[in-house]
């Protein structure tokens, strides 16, 4: 826990001041979270704000502050399903689709500004956000809460109130289809690569 | 074949902690708080609004309930008017009884 239960509390209460407290707590996480589930860092604000808002009109309904982060992340997940839901990702994204930050890397690159380890991340990115369109978006979330957030099979439960025999029958096929999509990425790299070498 | 499968799981894990990494935890803007707490007021302007709409509707609806209540009601019951006397009733069941009797021809 990031903030103590008697702040939860009060915030429950109806104390703004103690609110403003608990977001400011846990705002550079749950952020953070919304980027990696969402994948564009221009609507990450909007959709955190919506998580606060939910909390704040919902805090009331929270049994005990013990299970204050389930209930958060639950609030998470459901904002960001909401937004992928919205959104609909394209297959093939033309440049008025283009997330800002890859817009940006897109000049950058153009005008050869941008520094190779932000080139190596810009890659790392566009890789992963490729291999979780392989899955639909609740198994998208899911998957990276577990791999990429490190939430423990418990926390999952808590947060999808759901058994843990399910989410892992769930999280191994989600994790089965991107493996596969990895295998056949690489595969590609690897035919391209040894053509390249035999010319 | 285990081993590649292995490897491959491998390098997906790797993957995975690098896109950790790849995305940083941003901070939010210095608008973050200003901008969360206008929607909360908003949604909260928002949600009086509606209630006091639908307190007015209710009145209304109140209010023109009791008008068509006062118009309709005395309409309705309106006392009944017996120009008969209690004999004059007894009298025509009566006949009618013996009518039907007649008819089935038991006295005959």
């Amino acid at each position: 826990m990031l903030v103590e239960f008697e702040l939860i509390e009060r915030a429950r209460g109806g104390d703004d001041g103690a609110f403003s407290q608990v977001v400011q707590a846990y705002r550079k996480r749950i952020l953070g979270t919304i980027a990696r589930l969402i994948g564009r860092p221009e609507d990450v604000e909007d959709v955190g704000q919506e998580v606060f808002l939910r909390l704040y009109y919902s805090l009331e309904q929270l049994r005990t502050a013990e299970v204050f982060e389930p209930w958060l992340y639950r609030l998470t997940v459901n904002a960001a399903y909401d937004y992928l839901r919205r959104q609909k990702r394209r297959q093939e994204s033309r440049m008025s689709d283009l997330s800002e930050q890859q817009v940006m890397m897109a000049d950058a690159a153009a005008g050869g500004k941008q520094n190779a380890e932000e080139q190596r991340r810009g890659k790392v990115r566009e890789q992963v956000e490729a291999l979780l369109e392989h899955v639909s978006e609740e198994d998208r979330i899911l998957l990276t809460l577990k791999e990429v957030e490190g939430l423990s099979l418990k926390e999952l439960e808590k947060i999808y109130r759901v058994n843990e025999n399910a989410l892992k029958v769930r999280l191994f096929r989600a994790r089965q289809r991107v493996l596969k999509a990895y295998e056949a990425g690489e595969s590609a790299r690897e035919g391209v690569r040894d053509s390249k070498d035999t010319a | 074949m285990d081993r590649m499968n292995e490897n491959i799981e491998t390098q997906l894990d790797g993957l995975f902690a690098e896109y950790r990494s790849a995305c940083p935890d941003p901070d939010g803007g210095v608008n973050f708080m200003p901008s969360l707490w206008q929607k909360i007021e908003a949604r909260r302007n928002e949600s009086v609004s509606v209630f006091r709409r639908l307190a007015q509707a209710c009145v209304l609806a109140t209010a023109a309930l009791t008008l068509a209540m006062v118009i309709l009601i005395p309409r309705i019951q309106t006392e009944p008017v017996y120009t008969a006397t209690y004999v004059d009733v007894l009298d025509a069941a009566h006949s009618l009884d013996s009518a039907q009797l007649m008819d089935s021809g038991d006295l005959q």
